[in-house]
């Protein structure tokens, strides 16, 4: 802190908790999820046997291998990675279509058609739980990736409305206004002018829609029964029984579902918080 | 001509609007609107998969409100909120004000502190549930490195079943640090210097100058804690499924029992309680805080 200021007791003591606490919070972090990964190469035997703080004997590479084959869990990866692309890119096209004609066109009603689609933030998603499985039935969706879909193109709606919203209005009016003299139309505007300058909202609320796909676990359990449709993050619940006899296995299969997003997270830590964070703004 | 060019392109951008406008309105029409309507209105009827729909009055929530498991799912939603208002956000407060201090590694320490919320909730449970395992997790293991290990079951002792539950995910306050984070730092320094010259120290600084500044952001988290805390679902059902003896039940698992049973005017009866105690809560918790201080 001030290093000019002599250091008094209560100084000191503050700088012994301020280090302590975010000690004691990194390790809360790291700590389960590194003692998952070192598990996850360990046998059965080792780890129900042995200290848990200790070393796998040999690295157990075949878990990961048993985790593939046991819980069929290629298959629900790829799941998991179509319906994060598909609904990515629908909910981009959508959000960033009501974006355009709510930012570059103003007219009557427009911050009230705004305000109206952000609020849906507001709702508990949890509690609609019924309707939105009667209405997957009804559209014939119900335990296919089509329900995923679209119900998480539409859960993520609100939050990629504002991200985009917010980006496409920093563009100047300027831009569009020549074109238009030009003879571009309402369509070309969005096409060839907004859509690929908005690129970088896109990444932003693209990124934390891939990462909501990802990582959804309640409407993946409510709109799926079989195999057909399971998506990695449902496979979870599954491994416990399917794993009954080989635990650490099961650590491997869960360090396996973990691996995307952490990589992902490596490389684009900024962009996903500032995302994060710019959506929460609204309140 | 001129005149004429701006009526034309007036004209021709409303067929534009409104079909820009429609896949939104289609996808909030059938999984927002009609889902909401659905939900309270035929909450109070009798619905189910074994019955066709009857009128049923105010029956489900008088069942609803005198089932002993369903108030113990009220209680545990409004513990969930306040922890989640009033420790993880004053949590998150403190660790974005010493980041924001930059001190060594700050950097590092955000990114590690976020890292938790872009991991699924699901792989996460899972991962403290084998941390929590009475004889092979790793939590009893350094309990006994202070000899304190009493092979507690923490998840399936009705003792320590909810605080289990609690604690791994009120520490995970990385999303509400870095929303109180970036608000921090859009303070202008020269506020922090002014009050250096008037002779105010690190604590007089962050009293006076930062917690006043930061009240909206603050208040926001509070609000979106409280929004959680009523939408808690997904690591009680994974760890504990609402138990033993429905401890750790929530409004969220409840409802998941009676959709599985496919009693879905039950069902809605719960989402309604959802949707109105999680709507009067951030209500009163908004007006009061926007009122005090």
């Amino acid at each position: 802190m001030n290093t000019t200021k002599k250091l008094g007791p209560v100084d000191i003591l503050a700088k012994f908790f301020k280090w302590f606490f975010l000690i004691f919070f990194l390790l809360f972090m790291i700590l389960p999820l590194v003692w998952i990964l070192i598990s996850s190469f360990k046998t059965n035997l080792e780890f129900n046997i042995k200290s848990p703080f200790a070393l796998p004997e040999v690295w157990q590479f075949s878990n990961y291998r048993n985790a593939f084959s046991i819980s069929n869990l290629p298959r629900m990866f790829l799941h998991s990675i179509i319906v994060a692309i598909v609904t990515t890119a629908l909910n981009l096209v959508v959000a960033a279509m009501s974006a355009f004609a709510l930012s570059r066109e103003k007219f009557r009603g427009n911050n009230l058609i705004l305000t109206f689609l952000l609020s849906g933030v507001l709702i508990p998603i949890i509690a609609l739980m019924v309707p939105i499985m009667k209405i997957n039935n009804f559209l014939h969706l119900y335990d296919t990736l089509g329900a995923l879909i679209l119900t998480y193109t539409a859960i993520n709606l609100p939050t990629s409305i504002f991200l985009v919203h917010g980006f496409m209005s920093t563009i100047p009016k300027e831009l569009e206004e020549s074109a238009t003299i030009d003879g571009c139309s309402f369509l070309q505007r969005f096409t060839k002018i907004i859509f690929p300058l908005t690129k970088p909202g896109l990444v932003t609320a693209g990124t934390l829609v891939f990462i909501y796909c990802w990582n959804e676990f309640t409407y993946a359990m409510i709109l799926t029964i079989s195999e057909k449709a399971r998506t990695i993050q449902l496979g979870i619940k599954y491994f416990q029984t399917e794993f009954s006899i080989d635990y650490t296995g099961m650590l491997a299969a869960i360090v396996i579902t973990m691996l995307p997003t952490i990589i992902v997270y490596t490389f684009m830590h900024d962009k996903i918080i500032s995302g994060m964070t710019a959506g929460a703004v609204k309140g | 001509m001129s005149r004429n060019l701006a009526e034309r392109k007036f004209n021709r951008n409303w067929k534009g609007i409104l079909l820009f406008l429609l896949p939104a309105f289609v996808l909030y029409g059938l999984f927002f609107i009609y889902p909401i309507f659905t939900v309270i209105f035929t909450s109070l009827t009798d619905w189910s998969n074994f019955r066709t729909m009857h009128f049923a009055g105010f029956k489900n929530y008088s069942n609803l409100f005198k089932n002993p498991t369903f108030l113990k799912a009220i209680r545990n939603n409004f513990i969930w909120a306040f922890v989640l208002a009033f420790v993880q956000v004053p949590i998150a407060m403190t660790m974005a004000l010493v980041l924001a201090r930059k001190p060594k590694g700050w950097k590092l320490f955000r990114t590690v502190y976020f890292l938790p919320t872009v991991i699924s909730g699901s792989a996460l449970a899972m991962m403290w549930k084998a941390v929590y395992n009475p004889t092979n997790g790793v939590l009893n293991a350094i309990l006994g490195i202070f000899s304190a290990n009493n092979g507690t079951n923490w998840l399936g002792d009705m003792n320590t079943a909810l605080v289990a539950v609690i604690v791994q995910q009120v520490f995970y306050f990385g999303y509400f640090m870095v929303i109180i984070f970036a608000s921090r730092l859009g303070i202008d320094d020269t506020m922090y210097e002014a009050a250096m010259i008037d002779g105010a120290n690190v604590w007089q600084q962050e009293i006076h100058v930062t917690l006043p500044m930061l009240k909206p952001v603050l208040i926001t988290a509070i609000t979106l804690a409280m929004a959680y805390g009523f939408r808690h679902f997904e690591s009680t059902y994974l760890l504990t499924g609402g138990g033993p003896n429905h401890v750790t039940e929530t409004m969220g698992t409840f409802l998941y029992t009676k959709l599985s049973s496919a009693k879905w005017a039950e069902g809605n009866s719960i989402g309604t309680t959802i949707i109105l105690l999680g709507g009067i809560m951030i209500s009163v918790i908004r007006s009061v805080l926007s009122r005090e201080k």
